[in-house]
């Protein structure tokens, strides 16, 4: 173990974790940072099994997993928690035990994140009902991905701003600078169910 | 003896030695707990969790390989929760693993491969991940791949303990790979290419070069031998298929410090089929040796030696058999009648280095003392036992090294002392006087006038306070060393260059005519010259005989030249430096028309005209002797260095094979 491995601690590891709401994050953040940390890579169980369950963890945060992801994350945290040689990778195993079983977790499989943290499950919509057309999240966003134009108060027939989604990294800027409200954050499934907005 | 502890491992009743772990335990009543890093005789480290097991009242598992045999301990290897997570690791590791058993070399005995079947894991429920390293096979020797790798370390470890250092992690985790320093290739670090790593690792990772499609271990034949390239005689393996050998191992009990070969043990093998070989008779036409019968030869040597009147020698190497020394010292005794018979045990040893050298138990040796000596595994000179040195310094033996000269080994030594070395070992004695040990007037008069040291004193206190101290000198320092012995319980062993030197001198071969020196600088008639001789230019003498299986230098030169068999070709003992006697097996069939040397020997006493007969009881060559002052002096005359020896005797072993590459390279400073 180096010196630079030891520089970061688990309590540290854990207080970026408690940060994060939903529990497929909190657990993801954890074995991320505990990876890039305090692993020290000494025995199989630890090292392999939480670079597993971080390819898992991953796969439910960008909604390509299945019901097998969730249980092998089970799995590899309850193995770990006993093969484990020391205190460092039994508390990553019981951590991500703790949150796995939620059923938050299980939600993610069909598209939804309560929380609205794991933003590929997420998609960010411009409600056409607030939309003043003044262009701020036109200026804030950095990819491209909001068509309209800032409306001119002696012309009209402009129609409101919208989100190419396909274009979205879903930053959240326009949410932030948005003064109306205009900007909602939606689970993906929802949006599916709904039926097109009429103006 | 170490105490006995009585335990049970799953039902069955145990005693081991105090100190022993669970693995080793289980296994002496045939129990295995599965493991993947473990490596006997080394300390456990706990990494692959799969000798975890089950104690009867202990809160969690503990791992097998770490933890000690206490009394009264029950446990269970093999409970479902722990076989469970067993087949959980193994999933893990074959996760990062290719699955190709079906073209791997290593398939049979692959250690990953047995778990994966023993637990049914037929394909990682895993993701697969993929590494994509490049092969190191840049070198003809040893083949990397870390694509295989499942870092369980061992040999990094095992190049740590023996002293070589050359392999470690890079990374940590998943990502990890054993690399060299800088990541370099092997011939760029200090790899010696002994192969010890090949020996240790359980999969496909490291391996020997050329093994691709020559075979895998169900098809060979394995046979336990001697490799006789130096002193050090180390145990090996042999594995044999269609007649030839196709590689070999270290053969040495696992855990002993002595599992060590070098290259040229190794892969050396190569030069028994290479075109360098004698595999017939030949004898001299017109200044050009020309093939002959054996019955031909055998006649014309025979007529030689009967002309000779008196004036024959025989020289040989001492890297012939027990067998073949015993029958030869007959031949000349009774049938020849010459005395003069010596071998290149004489160049750098005395008979009485060889003769009273004591047996020694390497692994328990706790402190050592080497005398004179420089091993080497870089130089390749007893490289054997520069790693044996280095790996019970690591199990926590102490070294002293005496040497008038530099010595790498001297930077893992508690104390040198680079001066004269007969003369430290005179104030070692007197350190030894001066702590109370009682010794007799000559051995005190001697040492009287001398000053002592803090080295020395620390040395001589050392000495005193080990369970089994060992000295290890050079030939020439035996008798100086010696007189310690009359001072305390310590053994002392004198290190010849080559590996059967202690059974020559034991089956007589020492001269009471000329010696090898005189003999060779042609002051014979006639000059049977057996085996591999270090000499490159003809001595001066009217008829040159040379028996040996390559065509060396002195054979283009000889007058008739008997095709002899190799050590890997030939049955019989040798008495290796550390007392033991070794088996030598026929791995394979002599070569052509070649024959083992005592046959030869049997066959020319038949044209002579009193036939031999081979003797079945070969006694055991160590003799003992009350040992008794001797002046401490280096002795004279025995100025042979065992780095030329074993060259010498090597060179055409090293020249055909891939030795040669090595050889090559480091002229060329890679």
């Amino acid at each position: 173990m180096t010196e630079e491995t030891t520089q970061v601690k688990m309590e540290d590891v854990q207080a970026k974790a408690d940060a994060k709401k939903c529990p497929v994050q909190r657990s993801l953040v954890f074995v991320e940072e505990f990876l890039a940390g305090p692993m020290c890579g000494k025995c199989f169980p630890c090292s392999m099994g939480s670079y597993e369950a971080r390819v898992r963890l991953k796969r439910i945060v960008d909604g390509s997993a299945s019901e097998e992801d969730i249980e092998k994350v089970n799995t590899i945290s309850s193995h770990m928690l006993v093969a484990s040689m020391c205190k460092r990778g039994k508390d990553t195993a019981k951590y991500v035990q703790e949150h796995i079983g939620s059923s938050e977790v299980a939600e993610h499989l069909s598209g939804l994140c309560a929380k609205h943290e794991c933003v590929e499950h997420l998609k960010y919509i411009i409600v056409p009902e607030n939309c003043t057309m003044c262009g701020d999240c036109l200026h804030a966003c950095k990819d491209n991905a909001i068509l309209g134009e800032k409306k001119k108060p002696y012309l009209s027939g402009y129609t409101p701003f919208e989100i190419v989604q396909k274009r979205c990294t879903k930053c959240g800027e326009c949410m932030k600078v948005c003064k109306y409200d205009a900007v909602k954050l939606i689970s993906a499934r929802e949006m599916v169910e709904k039926e097109p907005v009429k103006v | 003896m170490s105490k006995q502890i009585n335990l049970t491992i799953d039902g069955k009743q145990v005693q081991a030695a105090e100190g022993t772990n669970l693995i080793d335990a289980a296994e002496s009543v045939g129990v295995h707990i599965p493991n993947l890093c473990y490596l006997k005789g080394m300390r456990g480290i706990g990494a692959c969790r799969l000798c975890l097991v089950d104690v009867e009242g202990g809160k969690a598992p503990v791992v097998g390989c770490i933890t000690k045999v206490k009394e009264g301990m029950v446990v269970n290897t093999a409970t479902e929760k722990l076989q469970e997570m067993r087949k959980f690791i193994i999933d893990l590791i074959l996760s990062m693993h290719p699955l190709d058993c079906m073209t791997c070399t290593k398939a049979g005995v692959c250690n990953l491969q047995q778990y994966a079947y023993n637990f049914e894991v037929k394909e990682s429920n895993f993701t697969r991940k993929k590494f994509g390293y490049p092969v190191d096979e840049a070198n003809p020797f040893i083949k990397r791949d870390p694509d295989y790798c499942i870092l369980c370390a061992r040999c990094v470890r095992v190049c740590k303990e023996q002293g070589t250092n050359v392999l470690d992690f890079m990374g940590r985790g998943v990502g990890a790979k054993v690399a060299t320093a800088m990541d370099k290739p092997l011939q760029e670090s200090e790899c010696t290419f002994c192969g010890s790593c090949v020996d240790a690792c359980p999969v496909n990772a490291l391996l020997e070069a050329d093994r691709w499609r020559k075979g895998r271990e169900w098809d060979y034949i394995k046979n336990n031998s001697v490799c006789l390239s130096c002193g050090n005689g180390c145990d090996i393996t042999v594995s044999s298929k269609d007649g030839a050998v196709v590689k070999i191992n270290s053969g040495s009990a696992e855990g002993s410090v002595e599992k060590y070969i070098c290259a040229i043990g190794r892969f050396g093998f190569e030069s028994l089929s290479s075109d360098a070989r004698v595999t017939t008779p030949m004898k001299r036409v017109n200044g050009s040796l020309q093939e002959t019968t054996w019955k031909e030869a055998l006649d014309l040597v025979a007529e030689k030696l009967n002309k000779a009147d008196g004036k024959t020698g025989i020289v040989s190497t001492a890297g012939i058999l027990n067998q073949d020394a015993f029958i030869l010292s007959k031949l000349a005794a009774e049938v020849i009648k010459t005395k003069n018979i010596d071998t290149t045990a004489s160049l750098y040893a005395d008979v009485d280095s060889m003769k009273f050298s004591d047996s020694v138990d390497f692994d328990a040796a706790d402190v050592i003392v080497i005398a004179g000596l420089n091993p080497s595994q870089w130089e390749r000179t007893l490289p054997a036992l520069d790693a044996g040195i280095r790996r019970r310094v690591s199990r926590g033996a102490k070294l002293i090294v005496l040497n008038s000269g530099n010595t790498r080994i001297a930077s893992e030594a508690s104390i040198s002392v680079q001066a004269d070395e007969a003369l430290t070992l005179a104030q070692i004695a007197k350190a030894l006087i001066d702590k109370g040990r009682k010794a007799g007037k000559e051995l005190t008069d001697a040492v009287s006038g001398l000053s002592v040291t803090e080295d020395i004193e620390k040395a001589a206190e050392m000495m005193v306070k080990a369970a089994q101290p060992v000295v290890f000198c050079a030939p020439s320092l035996f008798n100086a060393s010696r007189n310690l012995s009359l001072l305390l319980d310590i053994k002392v062993v004198a290190v010849p260059a080559e590996a059967n030197a202690r059974g020559v001198v034991a089956m007589g071969l020492t001269t009471e005519g000329k010696t090898y020196k005189e003999m060779t600088s042609g002051e014979v008639d006639v000059l049977y010259a057996i085996g591999e001789l270090p000499l490159t230019k003809r001595p001066n003498v009217g008829f040159l005989i040379a028996q040996t299986s390559y065509m060396t230098d002195l054979a283009k030169q000889a007058d008739i030249v008997l095709p002899a068999a190799t050590y890997l070709e030939s049955e019989g003992t040798v008495t290796g430096y550390l007392g033991k006697n070794k088996d030598v097996k026929m791995v394979i069939s002599p070569a052509g028309d070649s024959k083992q040397h005592k046959d030869i020997f049997i066959q020319l006493s038949k044209v002579l005209g009193a036939a031999l007969k081979e003797t079945a009881e070969i006694k055991s060559a160590n003799e003992v002797s009350k040992p008794k002052f001797i002046p401490f002096e280096k002795k004279k005359g025995l100025d042979s260095s065992p780095a030329d020896i074993i060259e010498g005797t090597n060179a055409s072993v090293i020249n055909h094979s891939k030795l040669l590459w090595l050889k090559e390279a480091l002229k060329a400073g890679v």
